[in-house]
């Protein structure tokens, strides 16, 4: 049985290595602490993340020193794993999940000398900010090209949970199909579960059954469905990663991601002590999101149509959601000319005609 | 229409091959008196190994082998735990299983995310491409048509053979069993080994056959459904192997109504296979007397040598 003297003694010595590794800490690089949700893997939303790490090291080279935890569950795990790179001296958290918001702030109140910046957020503080991308400008290009190439006018969609950015997506999706292709169909299946591999495989099959040749892995941090298009000889698209390496002859393309210009001016803030927090929403303008490995089947002529969008979205004078825009009802959201707000776009709650599943509610 | 017929019911057999190799095992385990709740873990541990040894080996016959023997192992620890140091086997179990999940990430981080080419399908001549019933029925991967054999194997030898009737003297009363000079714990042992390597392959199978991946994770509750369905099965193979196939049909046909447009919440239609599974067991097993036959009475019970 532990005696009082010997919690005494305990708490001496710890508060004494405290005092030394802080002291370590003094002369050394500044610290930054990465938490992502899966697995860093070869692909995916956390593979993404960790390449924008990679970037701040390689800009900032001998400065900083990056801690990583991968695969960390959203709740206490997660606020354990924060706690920890904060006593580790860790000067920027960047947490790489929805679900870390409250844990998150909640320590950024309590250590206002640590940074802290979380993917996919909406809450702000003088030390907490926010930053996600503008995947729907990408996944209007990735419409586009859909509305080119498929046969049977159906395109399918796998996704995990009808959150505002999955059906901005598909909006924009289904709005550049369109364009292109005014016969188009798009179908959903939602697999209500963020992880489960051999369900959005099983999905994808379904989806070809039912006559889509354009499989869209929506969110789907693993491979397969791009694979199993690939195998069916459907076209696929996917998000966050270019997954070209597993689908050699279909691939349409990938939505790209690019933390490293944001993660690397949050880094130098940082050093230089001057971050506050803020909401980065980047998109092909900030270079945080790009077309990649668009397929070579296209046309000249379609080629120039995706390239021309991709340059009116670079240049800020096209935005993908313009009305007019009519919801699955046929009610008119957005009148001619008029282009959504950041904010509507933020919280969008409805799906555009041309959309046949409907949104679970 | 036709190609979603051939989808659901084609497709179930595959879909329902990992589950129903896992719960095949876990009943032979069970009627042998121990219940093991480690089958997710195990399975996890399976499909690993099986994607590790397949991808350096480039075999998928190894990767099998090698996915059932990392899981049989595993399951030789559980076995340790509750036939050697009498731990209580619902606590044994999920430890194990636990333990099988962590295993699981470590052996398949190097893997993470990759994939896997699939084994071939049957391809017969003239069989194979006979309209709608050729897709459905004989144009799977041999592991299908091994999991369907596995039903009347397992079956025969737990009802018609000398080893299955000792296994189930050990599962009912193993104080009677021992003072006929059957060897309790060695009976139990196997029993355990089995169901461990059975989940082994139904977790590789997943991981170089059906989905063709590794990622941790990838189980997601196929092996808490398996145990699941020993239970709803009543511990009977053919009525086990029933449920699994139907749990993989309506799992398809879930998918199927949503990709087809129909105007249900998909939520009720994620939750559709369980609750269907659950009823439809439920219903069939509801004679409580011919339950009674099947259901092992000392499962889930220590046994020592000395009692």
């Amino acid at each position: 049985m532990t005696t009082r003297r010997e919690l005494l003694a305990l708490t001496a010595s710890a508060l004494a290595l405290g005092v030394t590794a802080s002291a370590v800490r003094a002369e050394g690089k500044v610290k930054m602490g990465f938490i992502y949700p899966s697995p860093v893997g070869y692909v995916g939303w956390a593979h993404e993340l960790d390449g924008g790490r990679k970037k701040i090291v390689e800009k900032f080279g001998g400065k900083v020193e990056a801690i990583t935890a991968e695969n960390i569950p959203e709740g206490p795990d997660a606020a354990r794993t924060m706690n920890q790179m904060i006593a580790d001296g860790a000067k920027l958290l960047m947490i790489g999940s929805f679900g870390y918001m409250n844990d998150g702030l909640k320590l950024a109140k309590q250590y206002p000398d640590v940074a802290i910046i979380n993917a996919s957020g909406y809450k702000l503080a003088g030390n907490f900010g926010n930053f996600q991308t503008r995947n729907y400008e990408t996944s209007y290009v990735a419409g586009l090209a859909a509305g080119y190439v498929t046969k049977s006018n159906i395109l399918g969609v796998v996704a995990a949970y009808p959150i505002p950015e999955v059906i901005g997506i598909i909006n924009t999706f289904t709005l550049g199909a369109q364009k292109t292709n005014p016969n188009i169909t798009v179908k959903v299946v939602w697999l209500n579960s963020w992880f489960d591999p051999n369900k959005s495989q099983e999905a994808a099959r379904s989806l070809v059954a039912a006559k889509a040749d354009v499989l869209f892995s929506l969110y789907q941090d693993t491979p397969e469905v791009v694979a199993l298009a690939e195998e069916l000889g459907v076209y696929s698209i996917s998000t966050s990663s270019d997954m070209k390496k597993y689908a050699a002859k279909k691939y349409l393309m990938g939505m790209g991601i690019d933390w490293g210009p944001h993660f690397i001016d949050v880094a130098g803030q940082v050093l230089a002590g001057s971050f506050k927090g803020s909401s980065y929403w980047g998109g092909m303008k900030e270079g945080a999101v790009h077309v990649a490995s668009l397929t070579p089947d296209l046309t000249p002529d379609q080629k120039k149509v995706t390239d021309d969008a991709v340059a009116a979205m670079t240049a800020g004078t096209f935005h993908p959601m313009t009305g007019p825009v009519v919801d699955q009802d046929g009610n008119e959201k957005l009148a001619a000319g008029v282009t959504i707000a950041d904010g509507d776009m933020a919280s969008i709650n409805w799906l555009v005609k041309g959309v046949e599943t409907r949104i679970p509610q | 229409m036709i190609d979603t017929l051939v989808f659901v019911i084609g497709g179930m057999l595959a879909a329902a091959t990992s589950i129903l190799f896992a719960s095949l095992g876990e009943t032979v385990s069970e009627r042998a008196g121990v219940l093991n709740l480690s089958v997710e873990g195990m399975m996890a541990t399976g499909a690993a190994a099986a994607f590790g040894i397949a991808t350096l080996s480039g075999s998928h016959l190894l990767g099998f082998i090698g996915g059932g023997l990392a899981a049989g192992l595993l399951s030789l620890v559980f076995a340790a735990l509750v036939l050697v140091f009498y731990a209580n086997q619902v606590a044994a179990g999920l430890a194990v299983g636990i333990l099988g999940l962590g295993i699981s990430a470590f052996i398949g981080k190097p893997f993470e995310g990759t994939t896997i080419d699939k084994i071939p399908k049957l391809d017969l001549p003239v069989i194979s491409d006979i309209p709608l019933v050729g897709p459905i029925l004989f144009n799977h991967d041999v592991m299908v048509y091994l999991a369907f054999a596995m039903i009347f194997v397992i079956g025969y030898v737990l009802k018609r053979t000398q080893l299955g009737r000792n296994l189930r003297a050990v599962g009912e009363n193993p104080q009677a069993a021992a003072a006929n000079g059957i060897p309790v714990r060695l009976v139990r042992c196997c029993a355990i080994a089995f169901g461990g390597f059975m989940a082994g392959i139904g977790g590789a199978y997943l991981s170089i056959a059906y989905t063709a991946l590794w990622a941790e994770g990838l189980i997601s509750g196929r092996g808490w459904i398996a145990v699941a369905l020993v239970v709803f099965g009543s511990w009977l193979p053919h009525r086990v192997a029933f449920g699994a196939y139907l749990f993989g049909g309506i799992s398809l046909l879930e998918l199927s109504l949503q990709s087809n447009g129909v105007k249900l919440p998909s939520q009720l239609l994620s939750a559709s296979p369980y609750l269907a599974t659950i009823l439809l067991l439920a219903f069939i097993s509801r004679d409580q007397y011919r339950l009674r036959l099947s259901r092992p009475m000392a499962l889930g019970q220590t046994y020592r040598n000395e009692t």
